[in-house]
């Protein structure tokens, strides 16, 4: 009881820790993240429960969040300013880096989605 | 001796050798059959298409010795056709085999003429109408032919081609007639030689039978003999004697003609050898009896018959040498070989025969004459045994003592845990040795269904020939189909050199029990009869949700999309620092378009295309998008 107890608490001060000290722009793309992760879980569920078939389908749209999700990642990691001295990238760079990284990820997207 | 020159001289000897071995292999003659051939002839007499079957259906029963009546000069004059000199010449050579029949030589003549002068004619056609001419007693112009001949032999030197040139010197002149018969022996040696048996030329035995027969035309019209090595006449000889039934009256006459040739005491005449006993030679059946005719089955006059020797074929053993055969009929046509000895094994003996002549006749083939016979010896099966074991503990067995032909009297039971073996040997009466056989098998009868289940019995290898046979009841099972019923036990023995066969009932009541259910038996005329039909099924598609899953979850898909605008609009979309002009408003235009694409190709479009629009719609993105950063690089450096 206790442990959880603690976990709860800790939990909590995390929480509080992201509130205060990250930039809005980075909660705006966190918020997206975790708007592609939830699609990406419904989409397994759903497969689980009516079996693979079309299993192109399937595979194309969950690559298709995984995909946004790594490439939203990189965009978090490359905006952030702490970052800066490990990425020589302006902000500006980053976001079309992003933009040109979904056009592809979604042209390959709709070819294989069948 | 070195290796070297040891080498040398066996390659030498060793062709040579093989020669001697290779010539001395017995040339295979048969009697002809007659009776088939004067069948054909006899078939062909009821109704006549063409001349040219009235031709060798005349000619060939004629050669055969019978006279038909002259009623058929009408057919030969009602088929012939007076502008084809193959025609003329068959109504000649047929109107020739009839008593009385006379053609109108003054229709043919201006066809036989034309013929003879037109540069066209081939050989063939020559001799047409050389032959339809003296056929008709129309005069020909000899020494205008034989240049014709000359001329024609330089361009066609086909076989056939010579074969006529030969036919057409037979009806001129001798000396015309001579010079053609000296090319007999060239002609000779183009036939084909195949297995070292057999002479023949390309087109079959209608062909050969033409052409062999051509070169006795044109000898005797010459007066000479056949000048040919006997060894390529009799290889002919085994050509032509080995068809029994030929296809076409062509082929039947020619043979006739060929057979009549090889008959006549004027040529060189081939002597067939043969056996009329049967082969097995026994004390009911102690001689070999052997024929001696020529081609037609006639005889050909006393001769002396010696039995070089008689070898048996597994071990080269010598039973019999250098003994004179006893003329058994009054025509000199039937000699006997006494063969028959207690000493002689069990075995197949080739019996090698050489003739001699009594008369000065011209007698071929008289050397490497070969008669197979065999002799056979009654044998007796000893120490059989029935031995039931059982499987797991070899030693108990019961062994009952079988006697041949007695079978067991009581009922045997066997279980699925035991298993059956019967062993015993054979023993040769004659030479009180024991002797593997070809046959031996033992037999289950199933008695209801009569199925039977079959096992072979094997010898050791040693001399004593011990057989043994072993049915296991729970291995061989499935042989019997697991079907515990009453069987009938029966051992089966054969030989060909035995002179009895055993089918022996061992038991008669045998009851199986085996541990599984019976199957039923395979249906074995299943096999044959149509099978089911396939019905091709396309693949069918794999089963998919109902709808309102999908569209259930397609939606469920959806709403964290409402979440996530609710989320930016409680972090506090920064919807007011969207710059405006120009080129944001053409970014996010072609933007759009971009996705808008994406939908265009999921829908419509294929790679190709979408690649070209995107390449397009690019352009103005990377312009504006660019623009934008800038302009918000710029933005973010200000206020800085």
């Amino acid at each position: 009881m206790s442990q959880l107890g603690q976990v709860i608490g800790i939990l909590r001060k995390l929480n509080d820790e992201y509130q205060i000290s990250t930039p809005k722009k980075l909660k705006l793309i966190d918020a997206y993240l975790v708007y592609v992760l939830l699609t990406g879980i419904i989409q397994f569920i759903y497969c689980l429960l009516v079996g693979t078939f079309p299993f192109n389908s399937f595979l194309s749209g969950f690559i298709s969040t995984v995909g946004c999700f790594i490439l939203a990642a990189s965009l978090r990691i490359q905006l952030n300013t702490t970052n800066r001295s490990t990425f020589n990238v302006t902000p500006e760079r980053a976001f079309a880096d992003f933009v040109f990284a979904h056009i592809i990820l979604h042209l390959v997207v709709i070819n294989f989605i069948g | 001796m070195t290796s070297t020159s040891l080498m040398r001289i066996i390659i030498f000897i060793l062709p040579i050798f093989s020669w001697y071995i290779t010539s001395t292999i017995a040339s295979n003659l048969n009697i002809v059959n007659l009776n088939g051939l004067k069948a054909q002839f006899q078939t062909a007499i009821k109704s006549f298409s063409d001349v040219a079957s009235l031709h060798y259906t005349l000619g060939g029963v004629k050669e055969l010795g019978v006279q038909l009546p002259d009623s058929h000069c009408n057919d030969i004059k009602k088929l012939v056709d007076k502008s084809n000199v193959e025609s003329i010449y068959h109504a000649t050579e047929a109107a020739k085999t009839l008593v009385n029949c006379k053609l109108p030589a003054e229709d043919y003549r201006s066809t036989l003429t034309s013929v003879l002068q037109s540069d066209e004619s081939k050989t063939a056609d020559i001799y047409y109408a050389v032959c339809s001419s003296v056929n008709l007693g129309l005069n020909i112009d000899e020494s205008n032919i034989e240049k014709r001949l000359n001329t024609l032999a330089k361009t066609d030197d086909s076989i056939l081609s010579q074969a006529y040139g030969l036919l057409t010197g037979a009806q001129l002149s001798q000396p015309i007639a001579k010079y053609y018969a000296d090319t007999i022996n060239d002609l000779v040696q183009q036939a084909d030689e195949i297995d070292g048996r057999i002479l023949q030329y390309e087109g079959g035995i209608g062909t050969t039978a033409f052409i062999v027969n051509s070169f006795y035309e044109v000898a005797e019209k010459a007066g000479v003999s056949i000048k040919t090595d006997p060894k390529q006449l009799i290889k002919f000889a085994t050509y032509f004697s080995s068809k029994r039934h030929v296809a076409t009256l062509r082929s039947a006459y020619y043979l006739t003609k060929v057979f009549k040739h090889l008959c006549d005491n004027k040529n060189p005449v081939p002597i067939v050898v043969s056996r009329i006993s049967p082969s097995a030679i026994s004390p009911q059946n102690p001689s070999v009896l052997v024929s001696i005719t020529n081609l037609l089955g006639q005889p050909v006059g006393e001769m002396s018959v010696v039995a070089e020797s008689a070898k048996r074929k597994e071990d080269g053993v010598v039973v019999i040498s250098k003994q004179k055969l006893i003329p058994k009929a009054s025509d000199f046509s039937v000699y006997e070989l006494p063969f028959y000895d207690t000493k002689i094994p069990r075995g197949f003996y080739t019996i090698h025969l050489t003739l001699t002549a009594r008369n000065e006749g011209k007698l071929i083939g008289l050397t490497d004459n070969i008669i197979d016979v065999k002799v056979t010896s009654q044998g007796t099966i000893e120490n059989a045994e029935l031995i039931v074991a059982d499987r797991d503990h070899g030693a108990q067995s019961k062994t009952y003592k079988l006697t041949y032909p007695n079978a067991q009297s009581d009922k045997l039971e066997l279980d699925y845990h035991q298993k059956l073996t019967v062993k015993f040997q054979i023993k040769d009466k004659q030479s009180d040795e024991f002797m593997p056989v070809q046959q031996a098998f033992l037999r289950f009868t199933n008695k209801q269904s009569k199925k039977e289940i079959i096992y072979l019995a094997e010898a050791t290898d040693n001399g004593n020939s011990q057989y043994k046979v072993e049915v296991d009841l729970t291995t061989n099972a499935n042989d019997f189909r697991y079907q515990s019923d009453k069987y009938e036990l029966v051992l089966i023995l054969g030989d060909s050199l035995l002179q009895n066969a055993y089918e022996w009932i061992l038991n008669n009541n045998v009851h199986l029990t085996f541990h599984e259910d019976s199957l039923p038996d395979k249906d074995y005329k299943n096999l044959y009869l149509p099978r089911q039909e396939i019905i091709h099924q396309f693949r069918e598609d794999e089963k998919r949700p109902p709808n309102i899953v999908a569209f259930v979850f397609s939606t469920l898909a959806l709403l964290p999309l409402l979440l996530l605008l609710i989320l930016w609009l409680k972090l506090g979309f920064n919807l007011s620092g969207l710059p405006l002009g120009l080129s944001p408003l053409g970014f996010h235009i072609s933007h759009g378009a971009a996705f808008a694409l994406m939908f265009f190709y999921w829908k419509y479009l294929d790679m190709f295309q979408t690649i070209r629009y995107l390449a397009l719609i690019s352009i103005p993105l990377f312009l504006f998008g660019h623009r934008v950063l800038s302009t918000l690089a710029a933005r973010r450096e200000k206020k800085a």
